[in-house]
């Protein structure tokens, strides 16, 4: 007996075009209705010498089964994706907007992410200061060139003490060791001015200021936390150099600049002891408790690790590279 | 301050590089860079003794530990004091003054072309060999001088502050009006210099000049400071003596320079005299060995410490056991205290030779005060804004336009430009201005946030408060092949708005329609916690952004300081086991009465186990009387202790019918 071998082949190619179930239960019956072959095959077996006759009801047999399970699938298919409609899930999404923090605010929140773990307290300081807060309390001598218009935006004002733009947040180092108890671990972040716009300088810049005073602090210990806090931000270890300079505030003073690689030096940030006279100015007992004191510029540590270039990109409004912070 | 690279090896007998040189430097606090045949010093302003090749030889001595004293060679002089040379010296300006006459001067010649080189590229012209000489002995010993022509001077001299001259033509020419805080040199004519800063063109040396007098003098810092500045007239010399000459150098300056003189011409007699002068202490300074090593975190011995100072030129006066007394060399101004020293040998020992020790932490902090700040910020850029940042100056025009309360500005008296003075009242200025840029890039759909203070004057002082503002534009940029456009609207923004709150749970948030704003039309809502008013939101008055923006914006102003979320721990209420239920009620009310009354009625109104209801529709088309509108009220029902039966819902729905009958002649529709 001849048996067609295409006939699995013939149903699997017409099952693909069905699309109901009823071309589906017309296609299931001409393959295996009574009138179907598979079927009608068994009768005609009847004429065939017996070894002949369990050969073909075998092929038979397994040819009914092959077909059998190739229209169970197609019907589990055909009603399962009646239940949804499929989608070409490649399409665009619905519209959205990404919005971001700006870079100097996720690069303040990056110092800070370093410092309050270890339990400094943020301390808010104000922009518009008077002349005591930001220079006479922090030991800089009445006729100290910062203090000329040149440097520093001053405001009309009827008052008797001269208000100014601070120029930088040390005026919170005052204001915190006058309010605080000791010891004293704080950070204020802010906004601070000065008479200067190029390329490089802008009128406006953020900085974040560093204070402690506690009992045994040494310039070891100051050293220790900006060595540290450094490795953290830039999340590999550079060379690291602290180089004397000169803040009024501080005694000693150090300037902190970082290399790395085959680049140059780069000034990230600048430190000291708290100067005795700023302690004693604060009423503290100076016998008993020292300081110290690190000032960092936000928009410089947010240009290295960024790579921006030009420092006027923070603050000009631009949605093309502002955009680009979001992840 | 630059100086060329051969000269200061040569000066420092050194065979260092030009860059190891720099690093020296730089290492002991004086950061300078390689510029070219340069070296270009950044001297901080507290070591004007270091603005001098003696200057940088100190340091560099004392880094390299050379402890060999260096001679100047000198021609030796005699001093006179005469009062028919220099008469009065006002003291409280001038601690010491000098004048060294020479005459005759013949055959002069330039300096050397090496001395010409070394001055033109530190940046010093060359003028005259006389003035050249003097110029190098200020770059030399770090003394400034002046040279006047002798004979067009009228002795004795005056330094003092006042003068009789109102104005005063200095050297090159120019006229400048004298202030009585000015300290000056008169002769009997009148001005001849003012103090530190410059010569006078009358008594200028001239190519024919022969006979001269050299002027050596300490003029007090803090007097000079100012007025250079003042007149325009910042010089090499009101640099040095700003920051402080060295008091005792005069004489040195003047043996050295006519000792240099020799070199470049013949001359005949030398006088020089002195005025009255103020006889400077010195300075001693007692240092603790154990104190000093406390500070540092170091163990040095008191044998290295005596060391590491001498090599600067501190001499130790005394000592005992671990208290040891040094006496301050005359040039160095900047010490006064004990940690002044504490620098001094810490910079020669190495700041980076200072062992590390690990990160310290603070005491624990009970009370931490909160702020928002940051929450918001993340709630807002999760809704889709983007942060912007600003500087915070304004014009007038801005300013007032969105000063609602006419507040007085705080105003700039030396703004940067001259069109924006005033510190800003808003941040909405600049955001209207990011839109107005960005629409211009083709962003047709914006929405953009700032944080910062804004500024006002007060009566006697300046209040700066913390503001938190936003700006949604949409120019229907955000279009979608499925034809769902995002909806940006005054209800949108109210979603936003209260997403945002609820994030940093306010207490009592109320919203009331704003009765009067400058900056927001009627479609806006003051935001109050309790009684405080915390902020504001709604459409943007076209008057406030007409010039910049066409389509209508809207925006919000949080002021963070205000929001108290202190408390923001949750009070938790059990959750019901029991199911609950909801019916519509679909009313025909009036379109007279706001929907915040509706609410405030129900939520009043007892209704038994009414645990929620919503606004589900709202119709006010065909079919509805023009002054009505028509609204489906969804209630939602639940009791804690038990499963509401039918008669339960009903006798509450009829309660609230009711309310709603009474108070607002409401219609039942359906």
């Amino acid at each position: 007996m001849q048996i067609p071998q295409d006939l699995i082949d013939t149903a699997k190619l017409k099952l693909k075009s069905v699309q109901s179930e009823a071309e589906f239960f017309q296609l299931r019956a001409q393959f295996l209705g009574k009138k179907a072959y598979v079927i009608s095959a068994f009768a005609t077996l009847k004429s065939l010498d017996p070894l002949a006759k369990v050969a073909a009801a075998k092929e038979l047999n397994i040819l009914k089964g092959s077909l059998n399970k190739i229209f169970e699938d197609a019907l589990v298919n055909l009603q399962s994706e009646d239940d949804f409609t499929v989608l070409d899930t490649t399409l665009p999404a619905d519209p959205y907007l990404v919005g971001s923090i700006h870079p100097i605010t996720k690069v303040s929140q990056r110092v800070m992410d370093y410092f309050l773990p270890l339990n400094y307290q943020v301390f808010p300081g104000d922009e518009i200061e008077t002349d005591y807060y930001n220079f006479e309390a922090l030991n800089f001598p009445e006729n100290h060139p910062a203090r000329q218009m040149h440097d520093t935006f001053y405001l009309n004002s009827n008052a008797q003490s001269q208000h100014l733009l601070r120029t930088h947040t040390s005026n919170s180092q005052i204001h915190s060791m006058l309010r605080e108890d000791l010891p004293l671990y704080m950070l204020s972040p802010g906004r601070v001015y000065r008479c200067d716009s190029d390329t490089t300088h802008l009128p406006m810049f953020t900085q974040i200021e560093g204070l402690v005073v506690d009992q045994d602090v040494t310039f070891g210990d100051l050293k220790g936390v900006i060595i540290n806090f450094l490795e953290y931000f830039f999340e590999e270890k550079p060379e690291i150099r602290f180089r004397p300079s000169y803040f009024p505030f501080t005694e000693p003073s150090a300037e902190v600049d970082i290399k790395f690689g085959n680049n140059g030096w780069l000034e990230v940030l600048g430190c000291g002891m708290v100067h005795p006279n700023v302690l004693k100015g604060c009423n503290i007992d100076t016998k008993t408790y020292r300081g110290f004191a690190f000032g960092m510029g936000i928009e410089r540590l947010a240009m290295l690790y960024y790579g921006v270039e030009d420092i006027r990109d923070f603050y000009s409004s631009n949605l093309d590279f502002l955009n680009q912070f979001s992840s | 301050m630059k100086v060329q690279y051969a000269y200061l090896k040569g000066y420092l007998s050194t065979d260092l590089s030009q860059a190891k040189l720099s690093d020296v430097f730089t290492e002991v606090g004086f950061e300078c860079e390689v510029d070219g045949a340069m070296i270009d010093f950044d001297i901080t302003p507290n070591r004007g003794d270091a603005l001098s090749l003696r200057g940088l030889q100190r340091e560099f001595d004392a880094h390299q530990s050379r402890t060999a004293k260096r001679k100047i060679p000198v021609t030796k002089l005699k001093f006179l004091k005469d009062k028919t040379v220099i008469d009065k010296v006002d003291q409280t300006g001038c601690g010491n003054y000098h004048l060294a006459m020479i005459k005759n001067i013949e055959s002069l010649k330039n300096l050397d072309s090496k001395k010409q080189k070394f001055l033109l590229e530190a940046g010093v012209p060359l003028i005259h060999p006389l003035v050249d000489l003097g110029n190098y002995v200020m770059l030399e010993l770090g003394t400034p001088m002046h040279i006047f022509d002798l004979d067009s001077l009228q002795l004795p001299i005056n330094v003092l502050f006042k003068s009789e001259n109102k104005t005063f033509q200095a050297i090159g020419g120019d006229y400048k009006n004298l202030e009585a805080s000015t300290l000056t040199i008169q002769d009997q004519k009148g001005v001849q210099a003012i103090a530190g800063i410059i010569g006078g063109e009358k008594t200028a040396v001239l190519k024919k000049t022969t006979n001269i007098a050299i002027e050596a003098a300490f003029f007090i810092p803090h007097k000079i400071v100012n007025q250079a500045r003042k007149y325009g007239l910042a010089t090499d010399a009101s640099h040095r003596f700003e920051r402080g000459v060295d008091p005792e150098m005069q004489k040195t300056a003047l043996a050295r320079f006519i000792f240099l003189l020799k070199d470049i011409a013949h001359f005949d007699a030398i006088q020089c005299f002195e005025g009255e002068s103020t006889t400077l202490k010195p300075k001693y300074i007692n240092l603790n060995v154990q104190r000093f090593n406390n500070f540092s975190g170091l163990t040095l011995t008191s044998k290295r410490i005596k060391m590491l100072l001498e090599n600067l030129n501190f001499d130790l006066a005394a000592a005992k056991k671990d208290n040891l007394k040094f006496k301050v060399p005359s040039h160095r101004f900047d010490i006064d205290l004990e940690e002044d020293l504490y620098e001094e040998i810490l910079r020669c020992y190495g700041y980076d030779n200072i062992p590390v020790n690990s990160s310290k932490s603070g005491p624990i902090i009970s009370n931490r005060e909160f702020s928002n700040v940051a929450q918001l910020r993340s709630g807002l850029v999760f809704g889709g804004f983007q942060e912007l940042i600003h500087i915070p100056f304004v014009s007038k025009k801005t300013f007032d336009s969105l000063n609602i309360h006419s507040r007085k500005p705080a105003e700039l008296l030396n703004p940067i430009n001259e069109n924006e003075p005033m510190m800003r009242g808003s941040l909405f200025g600049s955001l209207f201005n990011a839109i107005y840029i960005n629409a211009k890039k083709n962003y047709s759909t914006i929405k953009v946030f700032e944080e910062g203070n804004v500024f006002y004057k007060n009566e006697n002082e300046f209040s700066q408060e913390s503001h938190l503002s936003g700006i949604i534009y949409d120019h229907g940029g955000l279009q979608s092949w499925s034809a769902k456009t995002p909806i940006y609207d005054f209800y949108s923004l109210k979603a936003d708005v209260l997403q945002l709150l609820k994030t940093i749970a306010v207490s009592k948030l109320k919203l009331i329609p704003t009765t009067s704003s400058k900056i927001f039309n009627s479609n806006s809502m003051d935001i109050f916690a309790g009684k405080k008013k915390i902020g504001i939101f709604g459409e943007i008055d076209l008057t406030v952004t007409q010039k910049m923006i066409k389509n209508t914006v809207f925006g919000f102003e949080l002021y963070p300081e205000e929001i108290n979320s202190n408390d923001t721990r949750v009070q938790l209420k059990p959750s019901s086991k029991f199911p609950s239920a909801s019916r519509d009620i679909n009313i025909l009310i009036s379109k007279e009465i706001k929907y915040s009354l509706i609410k405030s009625l129900l939520e009043k109104g007892r209704i038994k186990f009414l645990k929620q209801f919503i606004l589900a529709n709202t119709f006010d088309g065909a079919g509805i009387p023009d002054e009505s509108i028509s609204m489906t009220l969804r209630f939602i029902f639940q009791s804690p202790t038990k499963s509401l039966t039918e008669s339960d819902i009903n006798l509450s729905m009829n309660k609230a019918f009711q309310i709603l009958q009474k108070s607002f002649k409401a219609e039942i529709r359906s």
